[in-house]
Protein backbone atom coordinates (compact mmCIF):
# COMPACT_ATOMS: atom_id res chain seq x y z
CA UNK A 1 0.00 0.00 0.00
CA UNK A 2 1.10 3.38 -0.49
CA UNK A 3 0.18 6.44 0.91
CA UNK A 4 0.62 10.03 0.46
CA UNK A 5 0.00 12.94 1.91
CA UNK A 6 0.63 17.10 1.69
CA UNK A 7 3.05 16.53 -1.11
CA UNK A 8 4.24 19.80 -3.04
CA UNK A 9 6.75 20.63 -5.77
CA UNK A 10 7.50 23.67 -7.36
CA UNK A 11 10.23 24.68 -10.23
CA UNK A 12 11.60 28.08 -10.34
CA UNK A 13 8.43 28.81 -8.09
CA UNK A 14 6.43 27.54 -10.86
CA UNK A 15 4.28 24.94 -8.65
CA UNK A 16 3.66 21.54 -10.14
CA UNK A 17 2.17 19.52 -7.16
CA UNK A 18 -0.48 21.05 -4.86
CA UNK A 19 -0.80 19.36 -1.51
CA UNK A 20 -1.14 16.41 -3.31
CA UNK A 21 -2.67 13.71 -1.25
CA UNK A 22 -3.81 9.92 -1.65
CA UNK A 23 -3.00 6.05 -0.86
CA UNK A 24 -3.65 3.36 -3.20
CA UNK A 25 -3.95 -0.82 -1.77
CA UNK A 26 -1.83 -3.33 -3.20
CA UNK A 27 -2.23 -5.09 -6.40
CA UNK A 28 -3.80 -2.86 -7.99
CA UNK A 29 -3.14 -0.81 -10.72
CA UNK A 30 -3.93 3.11 -10.58
CA UNK A 31 -3.75 4.77 -13.77
CA UNK A 32 -3.64 8.36 -13.66
CA UNK A 33 -4.65 10.38 -16.86
CA UNK A 34 -2.87 13.74 -17.20
CA UNK A 35 -1.67 16.54 -19.98
CA UNK A 36 2.04 17.13 -20.35
CA UNK A 37 3.21 19.26 -17.47
CA UNK A 38 0.22 18.05 -15.36
CA UNK A 39 2.49 17.08 -12.60
CA UNK A 40 2.11 13.43 -13.25
CA UNK A 41 5.64 11.81 -13.83
CA UNK A 42 7.25 14.54 -11.65
CA UNK A 43 4.72 12.64 -8.59
CA UNK A 44 6.71 9.76 -10.05
CA UNK A 45 10.02 10.63 -9.63
CA UNK A 46 9.37 11.85 -6.19
CA UNK A 47 8.04 8.59 -5.33
CA UNK A 48 11.10 6.88 -7.09
CA UNK A 49 13.42 9.02 -5.19
CA UNK A 50 14.58 10.77 -8.38
CA UNK A 51 13.47 13.89 -7.48
CA UNK A 52 12.93 15.94 -3.95
CA UNK A 53 9.70 17.32 -2.97
CA UNK A 54 9.38 20.39 -1.44
CA UNK A 55 7.28 19.22 1.28
CA UNK A 56 4.43 15.99 2.17
CA UNK A 57 5.42 12.38 2.88
CA UNK A 58 4.80 8.72 1.07
CA UNK A 59 4.64 6.25 2.75
CA UNK A 60 5.10 2.30 1.22
CA UNK A 61 3.46 -0.23 3.56
CA UNK A 62 3.12 2.23 6.57
CA UNK A 63 6.88 3.16 6.05
CA UNK A 64 7.81 6.71 5.57
CA UNK A 65 10.51 6.25 2.52
CA UNK A 66 11.57 10.08 1.76
CA UNK A 67 14.54 9.90 3.41
CA UNK A 68 15.72 6.38 1.38
CA UNK A 69 17.80 6.02 -1.54
CA UNK A 70 16.14 5.58 -4.56
CA UNK A 71 17.57 1.60 -4.24
CA UNK A 72 16.09 1.10 -0.55
CA UNK A 73 12.92 2.35 -1.68
CA UNK A 74 11.57 -0.71 -3.42
CA UNK A 75 10.07 1.13 -6.34
CA UNK A 76 11.22 1.03 -9.95
CA UNK A 77 10.77 3.66 -12.87
CA UNK A 78 9.75 2.79 -16.15
CA UNK A 79 10.35 4.76 -18.67
CA UNK A 80 9.34 5.52 -22.02
CA UNK A 81 11.50 4.27 -23.66
CA UNK A 82 13.43 1.14 -23.11
CA UNK A 83 16.78 1.78 -21.67
CA UNK A 84 17.96 -1.74 -22.65
CA UNK A 85 21.57 -2.46 -21.50
CA UNK A 86 22.94 -2.66 -25.04
CA UNK A 87 26.21 -5.19 -23.61
CA UNK A 88 23.60 -7.15 -22.42
CA UNK A 89 21.27 -10.42 -23.96
CA UNK A 90 17.75 -10.12 -23.27
CA UNK A 91 17.94 -12.78 -20.70
CA UNK A 92 21.09 -11.04 -19.06
CA UNK A 93 18.88 -7.42 -19.22
CA UNK A 94 16.21 -9.22 -17.63
CA UNK A 95 17.81 -10.94 -14.83
CA UNK A 96 19.57 -7.75 -13.58
CA UNK A 97 17.96 -6.40 -10.85
CA UNK A 98 18.22 -9.93 -9.40
CA UNK A 99 21.37 -10.18 -8.73
CA UNK A 100 21.02 -6.81 -6.14
CA UNK A 101 18.93 -9.12 -4.25
CA UNK A 102 21.31 -12.03 -3.30
CA UNK A 103 19.10 -14.50 -5.43
CA UNK A 104 20.98 -17.66 -6.21
CA UNK A 105 22.21 -18.51 -9.80
CA UNK A 106 19.78 -21.20 -9.90
CA UNK A 107 17.03 -18.58 -8.51
CA UNK A 108 18.05 -16.29 -11.05
CA UNK A 109 18.00 -18.38 -13.76
CA UNK A 110 14.37 -20.20 -13.52
CA UNK A 111 12.56 -17.01 -12.77
CA UNK A 112 14.33 -15.73 -15.86
CA UNK A 113 13.46 -18.44 -17.88
CA UNK A 114 9.58 -17.92 -16.47
CA UNK A 115 9.46 -14.15 -17.49
CA UNK A 116 10.62 -14.43 -20.93
CA UNK A 117 8.11 -17.65 -21.08
CA UNK A 118 5.50 -14.72 -19.91
CA UNK A 119 6.65 -12.28 -22.19
CA UNK A 120 6.48 -14.38 -24.91
CA UNK A 121 9.80 -13.61 -25.71
CA UNK A 122 11.26 -17.22 -25.64
CA UNK A 123 13.95 -17.94 -28.19
CA UNK A 124 15.36 -14.63 -27.53
CA UNK A 125 16.96 -15.00 -24.55
CA UNK A 126 20.53 -14.94 -26.50
CA UNK A 127 19.80 -11.89 -28.69
CA UNK A 128 21.23 -8.20 -28.26
CA UNK A 129 18.85 -5.36 -27.98
CA UNK A 130 19.56 -3.63 -31.06
CA UNK A 131 18.40 -7.17 -32.65
CA UNK A 132 14.94 -6.14 -31.28
CA UNK A 133 12.28 -4.35 -32.35
CA UNK A 134 10.48 -1.51 -30.35
CA UNK A 135 7.55 -4.17 -28.94
CA UNK A 136 10.48 -6.73 -27.74
CA UNK A 137 12.40 -4.02 -26.30
CA UNK A 138 9.53 -2.92 -24.11
CA UNK A 139 8.09 -6.34 -23.02
CA UNK A 140 12.42 -6.68 -21.69
CA UNK A 141 12.57 -3.49 -20.11
CA UNK A 142 8.51 -4.19 -18.46
CA UNK A 143 9.89 -7.87 -17.15
CA UNK A 144 13.63 -6.32 -15.77
CA UNK A 145 11.70 -4.40 -13.66
CA UNK A 146 8.73 -6.89 -12.82
CA UNK A 147 11.07 -9.81 -12.31
CA UNK A 148 12.43 -8.05 -9.07
CA UNK A 149 9.09 -7.79 -7.33
CA UNK A 150 8.97 -4.08 -6.52
CA UNK A 151 6.64 -3.12 -4.08
CA UNK A 152 5.53 -0.02 -6.54
CA UNK A 153 5.64 -0.52 -10.00
CA UNK A 154 5.69 3.31 -11.89
CA UNK A 155 5.18 3.45 -15.07
CA UNK A 156 5.51 6.83 -16.86
CA UNK A 157 4.12 6.36 -20.26
CA UNK A 158 6.39 3.06 -21.01
CA UNK A 159 4.03 2.14 -24.59
CA UNK A 160 4.01 5.81 -25.61
CA UNK A 161 7.21 5.40 -28.71
CA UNK A 162 4.87 2.22 -29.79
CA UNK A 163 2.71 1.73 -32.86
CA UNK A 164 -1.13 1.55 -32.33
CA UNK A 165 -1.32 -2.10 -32.62
CA UNK A 166 1.90 -2.82 -30.42
CA UNK A 167 0.88 -0.55 -27.92
CA UNK A 168 -2.53 -2.13 -27.61
CA UNK A 169 -0.74 -5.53 -27.39
CA UNK A 170 1.57 -4.30 -24.77
CA UNK A 171 -1.34 -3.04 -22.36
CA UNK A 172 -3.17 -6.26 -22.68
CA UNK A 173 0.27 -8.49 -21.72
CA UNK A 174 1.03 -5.34 -18.95
CA UNK A 175 -2.77 -5.81 -17.52
CA UNK A 176 -1.90 -10.06 -17.66
CA UNK A 177 1.49 -10.23 -16.09
CA UNK A 178 0.12 -7.04 -13.46
CA UNK A 179 -3.04 -9.90 -12.46
CA UNK A 180 -0.61 -12.66 -12.54
CA UNK A 181 2.28 -11.46 -10.68
CA UNK A 182 -0.06 -9.36 -8.24
CA UNK A 183 1.69 -6.00 -9.14
CA UNK A 184 0.99 -2.88 -7.03
CA UNK A 185 1.20 -0.32 -9.72
CA UNK A 186 0.95 3.44 -10.62
CA UNK A 187 0.95 3.90 -14.67
CA UNK A 188 0.92 7.48 -16.34
CA UNK A 189 -0.56 8.37 -19.30
CA UNK A 190 -1.80 11.00 -21.09
CA UNK A 191 -3.65 8.50 -23.48
CA UNK A 192 -7.69 8.38 -22.25
CA UNK A 193 -7.85 4.60 -23.73
CA UNK A 194 -4.54 3.80 -22.16
CA UNK A 195 -6.07 4.38 -18.87
CA UNK A 196 -9.08 2.79 -18.87
CA UNK A 197 -7.39 -0.55 -20.30
CA UNK A 198 -4.86 -0.90 -17.72
CA UNK A 199 -6.20 0.36 -14.61
CA UNK A 200 -7.71 -0.91 -11.63
CA UNK A 201 -8.73 2.27 -10.08
CA UNK A 202 -8.28 5.88 -11.72
CA UNK A 203 -6.90 9.24 -11.73
CA UNK A 204 -7.10 12.86 -13.24
CA UNK A 205 -4.22 15.09 -12.90
CA UNK A 206 -4.87 18.69 -13.68
CA UNK A 207 -2.60 21.32 -12.87
CA UNK A 208 -0.59 19.07 -10.20
CA UNK A 209 -3.74 18.00 -8.46
CA UNK A 210 -5.60 14.84 -8.55
CA UNK A 211 -8.84 13.33 -8.47
CA UNK A 212 -9.17 9.53 -7.36
CA UNK A 213 -12.52 7.68 -9.17
CA UNK A 214 -12.57 3.98 -7.30
CA UNK A 215 -14.02 2.09 -10.77
CA UNK A 216 -14.48 2.89 -14.04
CA UNK A 217 -17.93 4.42 -14.40
CA UNK A 218 -17.04 7.03 -11.92
CA UNK A 219 -14.17 8.23 -14.17
CA UNK A 220 -16.27 8.00 -17.48
CA UNK A 221 -18.87 10.73 -15.36
CA UNK A 222 -16.40 12.92 -14.83
CA UNK A 223 -16.05 15.51 -17.15
CA UNK A 224 -12.58 16.24 -16.90
CA UNK A 225 -11.21 12.78 -18.07
CA UNK A 226 -13.31 13.66 -22.09
CA UNK A 227 -14.85 10.08 -22.05
CA UNK A 228 -18.24 11.80 -22.57
CA UNK A 229 -16.75 14.08 -25.22
CA UNK A 230 -15.05 11.35 -27.02
CA UNK A 231 -18.48 9.34 -26.98
CA UNK A 232 -20.28 12.35 -28.31
CA UNK A 233 -18.08 12.93 -30.76
CA UNK A 234 -18.00 9.28 -32.20
CA UNK A 235 -21.84 9.58 -32.33
CA UNK A 236 -21.68 12.49 -34.21
CA UNK A 237 -19.85 11.17 -36.47
CA UNK A 238 -21.68 8.27 -37.36
CA UNK B 1 45.98 14.63 -63.76
CA UNK B 2 44.43 12.11 -62.58
CA UNK B 3 42.27 11.57 -58.64
CA UNK B 4 44.90 8.91 -58.28
CA UNK B 5 48.27 10.93 -59.16
CA UNK B 6 47.20 13.51 -57.00
CA UNK B 7 46.42 11.20 -54.04
CA UNK B 8 50.21 9.73 -54.58
CA UNK B 9 51.77 13.16 -54.38
CA UNK B 10 49.84 14.15 -51.30
CA UNK B 11 50.93 10.95 -49.88
CA UNK B 12 54.26 11.01 -51.03
CA UNK B 13 54.44 14.76 -49.66
CA UNK B 14 53.52 12.90 -46.60
CA UNK B 15 55.85 9.94 -46.20
CA UNK B 16 58.82 11.82 -47.32
CA UNK B 17 59.71 13.61 -44.30
CA UNK B 18 58.77 10.40 -42.49
CA UNK B 19 61.46 8.71 -45.06
CA UNK B 20 64.28 12.06 -43.95
CA UNK B 21 63.87 11.50 -39.82
CA UNK B 22 64.13 7.66 -40.42
CA UNK B 23 67.27 7.93 -43.19
CA UNK B 24 69.08 10.33 -40.46
CA UNK B 25 68.77 7.90 -37.72
CA UNK B 26 70.61 5.84 -39.88
CA UNK B 27 73.39 8.33 -40.84
CA UNK B 28 76.11 9.91 -38.50
CA UNK B 29 77.83 12.39 -40.74
CA UNK B 30 78.06 13.87 -44.26
CA UNK B 31 80.76 15.83 -46.54
CA UNK B 32 80.26 17.72 -49.01
CA UNK B 33 79.26 17.26 -52.35
CA UNK B 34 78.16 13.60 -51.72
CA UNK B 35 74.29 14.08 -51.62
CA UNK B 36 73.51 11.39 -49.29
CA UNK B 37 75.35 10.72 -45.35
CA UNK B 38 77.25 8.35 -45.48
CA UNK B 39 77.75 5.47 -44.14
CA UNK B 40 74.61 3.75 -43.33
CA UNK B 41 75.05 2.32 -39.79
CA UNK B 42 73.09 1.50 -37.11
CA UNK B 43 75.63 2.79 -34.09
CA UNK B 44 72.33 5.44 -33.02
CA UNK B 45 70.35 2.90 -32.78
CA UNK B 46 72.79 1.09 -30.92
CA UNK B 47 73.45 3.74 -28.63
CA UNK B 48 69.59 4.01 -28.25
CA UNK B 49 69.37 0.34 -26.87
CA UNK B 50 72.37 0.51 -24.85
CA UNK B 51 71.29 3.45 -23.43
CA UNK B 52 74.22 5.87 -24.01
CA UNK B 53 72.41 8.53 -25.61
CA UNK B 54 69.79 8.56 -22.57
CA UNK B 55 66.99 8.31 -25.27
CA UNK B 56 65.98 5.00 -23.54
CA UNK B 57 65.70 6.27 -19.94
CA UNK B 58 63.44 9.46 -21.98
CA UNK B 59 61.45 7.55 -23.67
CA UNK B 60 60.66 5.03 -20.73
CA UNK B 61 60.27 8.08 -18.81
CA UNK B 62 57.74 9.92 -21.45
CA UNK B 63 55.40 6.87 -21.87
CA UNK B 64 55.19 6.78 -17.81
CA UNK B 65 54.28 10.60 -17.70
CA UNK B 66 51.87 10.53 -20.43
CA UNK B 67 49.88 6.91 -19.53
CA UNK B 68 49.94 8.50 -16.15
CA UNK B 69 48.69 12.26 -17.08
CA UNK B 70 46.04 10.51 -19.50
CA UNK B 71 44.59 7.83 -17.14
CA UNK B 72 44.25 10.22 -14.33
CA UNK B 73 43.21 13.55 -16.42
CA UNK B 74 40.72 11.14 -18.10
CA UNK B 75 39.10 9.40 -15.46
CA UNK B 76 39.19 12.59 -13.31
CA UNK B 77 37.96 14.67 -16.24
CA UNK B 78 34.44 12.49 -16.94
CA UNK B 79 33.77 12.65 -13.23
CA UNK B 80 34.47 16.46 -13.03
CA UNK B 81 32.30 16.84 -16.16
CA UNK B 82 29.23 14.90 -14.35
CA UNK B 83 29.39 16.72 -11.39
CA UNK B 84 28.94 20.08 -13.21
CA UNK B 85 26.63 19.04 -15.48
CA UNK B 86 23.95 17.81 -12.39
CA UNK B 87 24.97 19.69 -9.54
CA UNK B 88 25.66 23.23 -10.76
CA UNK B 89 23.58 25.21 -12.87
CA UNK B 90 26.32 28.18 -13.84
CA UNK B 91 28.21 27.57 -17.14
CA UNK B 92 31.45 29.57 -15.82
CA UNK B 93 32.81 26.37 -14.54
CA UNK B 94 32.77 24.64 -18.04
CA UNK B 95 34.51 28.14 -19.36
CA UNK B 96 37.07 27.86 -17.04
CA UNK B 97 37.86 24.72 -18.45
CA UNK B 98 38.77 26.79 -21.82
CA UNK B 99 41.21 29.22 -19.58
CA UNK B 100 44.68 26.84 -20.61
CA UNK B 101 43.79 26.75 -23.98
CA UNK B 102 42.84 30.64 -23.99
CA UNK B 103 46.39 31.96 -22.34
CA UNK B 104 48.39 28.83 -23.92
CA UNK B 105 50.58 26.23 -21.55
CA UNK B 106 53.48 27.76 -21.16
CA UNK B 107 51.78 31.03 -20.15
CA UNK B 108 50.27 29.35 -17.51
CA UNK B 109 53.49 27.65 -16.43
CA UNK B 110 54.89 30.60 -15.93
CA UNK B 111 51.83 31.75 -14.24
CA UNK B 112 52.01 28.76 -11.86
CA UNK B 113 55.64 28.40 -11.81
CA UNK B 114 55.71 30.97 -8.14
CA UNK B 115 53.59 27.72 -6.67
CA UNK B 116 55.46 24.90 -7.94
CA UNK B 117 58.56 26.48 -6.57
CA UNK B 118 56.86 27.11 -3.25
CA UNK B 119 56.03 23.46 -3.03
CA UNK B 120 59.09 22.02 -4.54
CA UNK B 121 57.22 20.33 -7.31
CA UNK B 122 59.42 22.18 -9.71
CA UNK B 123 62.30 19.96 -11.55
CA UNK B 124 60.65 17.03 -10.18
CA UNK B 125 58.85 14.59 -12.50
CA UNK B 126 55.62 15.14 -10.58
CA UNK B 127 55.74 18.68 -10.86
CA UNK B 128 55.71 17.86 -14.53
CA UNK B 129 53.10 15.32 -14.41
CA UNK B 130 51.12 18.18 -12.26
CA UNK B 131 51.31 20.72 -14.62
CA UNK B 132 50.60 18.34 -17.86
CA UNK B 133 47.17 17.72 -15.82
CA UNK B 134 46.31 21.02 -15.64
CA UNK B 135 45.81 21.37 -18.73
CA UNK B 136 44.82 17.97 -20.23
CA UNK B 137 42.11 17.67 -17.69
CA UNK B 138 39.66 21.09 -18.38
CA UNK B 139 40.12 19.46 -22.33
CA UNK B 140 38.98 15.82 -20.84
CA UNK B 141 36.30 18.02 -19.11
CA UNK B 142 35.25 19.95 -22.09
CA UNK B 143 34.88 17.02 -24.03
CA UNK B 144 32.88 15.04 -21.75
CA UNK B 145 30.22 17.81 -20.96
CA UNK B 146 28.14 16.63 -23.84
CA UNK B 147 27.98 12.97 -22.94
CA UNK B 148 25.88 13.90 -19.94
CA UNK B 149 22.39 14.12 -21.49
CA UNK B 150 19.29 13.11 -20.49
CA UNK B 151 19.25 9.31 -21.93
CA UNK B 152 22.77 9.24 -19.75
CA UNK B 153 20.91 10.19 -16.64
CA UNK B 154 17.82 8.03 -17.24
CA UNK B 155 20.14 5.12 -17.61
CA UNK B 156 21.41 6.24 -14.25
CA UNK B 157 18.14 6.37 -12.28
CA UNK B 158 16.88 3.19 -13.63
CA UNK B 159 20.14 1.34 -12.44
CA UNK B 160 19.55 2.55 -8.63
CA UNK B 161 15.99 1.67 -8.30
CA UNK B 162 16.69 -1.49 -9.70
CA UNK B 163 18.61 -1.94 -6.65
CA UNK B 164 22.30 -1.45 -8.08
CA UNK B 165 25.49 1.47 -6.24
CA UNK B 166 27.60 3.93 -7.76
CA UNK B 167 29.87 0.80 -8.89
CA UNK B 168 26.77 -1.01 -11.42
CA UNK B 169 26.03 2.36 -12.64
CA UNK B 170 29.78 2.92 -14.05
CA UNK B 171 29.97 -1.23 -15.13
CA UNK B 172 26.14 -0.88 -16.63
CA UNK B 173 25.09 2.73 -17.33
CA UNK B 174 28.33 4.60 -18.23
CA UNK B 175 31.18 2.71 -19.42
CA UNK B 176 28.84 1.14 -21.97
CA UNK B 177 27.95 3.94 -23.45
CA UNK B 178 31.49 6.10 -22.81
CA UNK B 179 34.12 3.55 -23.95
CA UNK B 180 34.32 5.07 -27.37
CA UNK B 181 34.30 8.43 -26.13
CA UNK B 182 37.14 7.58 -23.07
CA UNK B 183 39.48 6.21 -25.72
CA UNK B 184 39.67 9.19 -28.09
CA UNK B 185 40.32 11.37 -24.44
CA UNK B 186 42.71 8.79 -22.96
CA UNK B 187 44.61 9.19 -26.92
CA UNK B 188 44.19 12.79 -26.98
CA UNK B 189 45.62 13.23 -23.55
CA UNK B 190 47.93 11.29 -24.66
CA UNK B 191 49.45 13.17 -27.50
CA UNK B 192 48.83 16.58 -25.63
CA UNK B 193 51.45 15.20 -22.96
CA UNK B 194 53.08 13.38 -24.97
CA UNK B 195 54.17 16.54 -27.18
CA UNK B 196 54.62 19.01 -25.10
CA UNK B 197 57.68 21.18 -24.35
CA UNK B 198 57.20 24.70 -23.18
CA UNK B 199 55.65 23.34 -20.07
CA UNK B 200 57.54 20.61 -19.63
CA UNK B 201 60.70 22.35 -20.25
CA UNK B 202 59.40 25.59 -17.22
CA UNK B 203 58.55 22.93 -14.54
CA UNK B 204 60.98 20.12 -15.22
CA UNK B 205 63.81 23.29 -15.33
CA UNK B 206 65.47 20.91 -17.74
CA UNK B 207 65.72 18.07 -15.25
CA UNK B 208 62.95 16.34 -15.99
CA UNK B 209 64.07 15.04 -19.79
CA UNK B 210 61.05 13.53 -21.77
CA UNK B 211 61.57 12.67 -25.31
CA UNK B 212 60.23 15.74 -26.70
CA UNK B 213 63.06 17.69 -24.49
CA UNK B 214 65.71 15.75 -26.27
CA UNK B 215 64.88 16.44 -29.18
CA UNK B 216 64.93 20.18 -28.91
CA UNK B 217 68.41 19.81 -27.00
CA UNK B 218 70.04 17.84 -29.78
CA UNK B 219 68.83 20.33 -32.55
CA UNK B 220 70.11 22.88 -30.07
CA UNK B 221 73.24 20.87 -30.00
CA UNK B 222 73.16 20.63 -33.69
CA UNK B 223 73.48 17.10 -33.93
CA UNK B 224 70.55 16.37 -36.51
CA UNK B 225 71.45 12.31 -36.65
CA UNK B 226 70.47 12.01 -32.62
CA UNK B 227 67.47 14.50 -33.58
CA UNK B 228 66.08 12.60 -35.90
CA UNK B 229 66.37 9.24 -33.90
CA UNK B 230 65.17 10.98 -31.21
CA UNK B 231 62.06 12.25 -33.69
CA UNK B 232 61.41 8.61 -35.04
CA UNK B 233 61.21 7.36 -31.65
CA UNK B 234 58.77 10.06 -30.58
CA UNK B 235 56.17 9.48 -33.41
CA UNK B 236 56.15 5.69 -32.89
CA UNK B 237 53.89 5.56 -29.88
CA UNK B 238 50.90 8.02 -31.13
CA UNK B 239 51.57 5.73 -34.40
CA UNK B 240 50.66 2.57 -32.11
CA UNK B 241 47.78 4.08 -30.35
CA UNK B 242 46.31 5.38 -33.49
CA UNK B 243 46.18 2.11 -35.00
CA UNK B 244 45.20 0.49 -31.57
CA UNK B 245 42.02 2.97 -31.49
CA UNK B 246 41.25 4.28 -35.38
CA UNK B 247 37.87 2.50 -34.98
CA UNK B 248 36.97 4.98 -32.32
CA UNK B 249 39.02 8.00 -33.29
CA UNK B 250 37.25 8.05 -37.11
CA UNK B 251 33.65 6.55 -35.76
CA UNK B 252 30.65 8.83 -36.03
CA UNK B 253 28.14 9.60 -33.63
CA UNK B 254 30.58 9.55 -30.60
CA UNK B 255 27.97 11.93 -28.06
CA UNK B 256 30.19 14.61 -28.40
Amino acid sequence: MIEISGLNKSYKQEPVLKNLGFSHPGQKTLSILGESGSGKSTLLKIIAGLEEADGGDVRIDGRSIMQMKPKDRGTVYLYQEPLLFPHLTVAENISFGLKFKGSDSKTVEKDTLRMIGQLKLTGQEAKYPHQLSGGQKQRVAFGRAVIIHPKILLLDEPFASLDPATRQEMQVLFKEIADKENITSLFVTHDLKEALMTGDRFGIMVNGRLTLHENREAFIEDSDTGVKKEIEFWKNLS
Amino acid sequence: MSRRMVLGLLFLSFIIPFGVLIYLSVSTQWYYPALVSHPFTFSNWLSFFDGRSGLLKSTGLSIFISLMVSMIATSCGFFISRGIVYYTSSRWWLVSAYFPYVIAPVVLAVMLNYYFLQIGLSGTVFGVMSAQILITLPYAVILFYGFWNRNIRNFENLVATLGGSFFDKVMHAFLPSAKGLLVVCFFQCFLISWFEYGLTQFIGIGKVETLTIMVYRFVAESNPYLAALAGTVLIIPPIILLFVNRKFMFRKGLGI
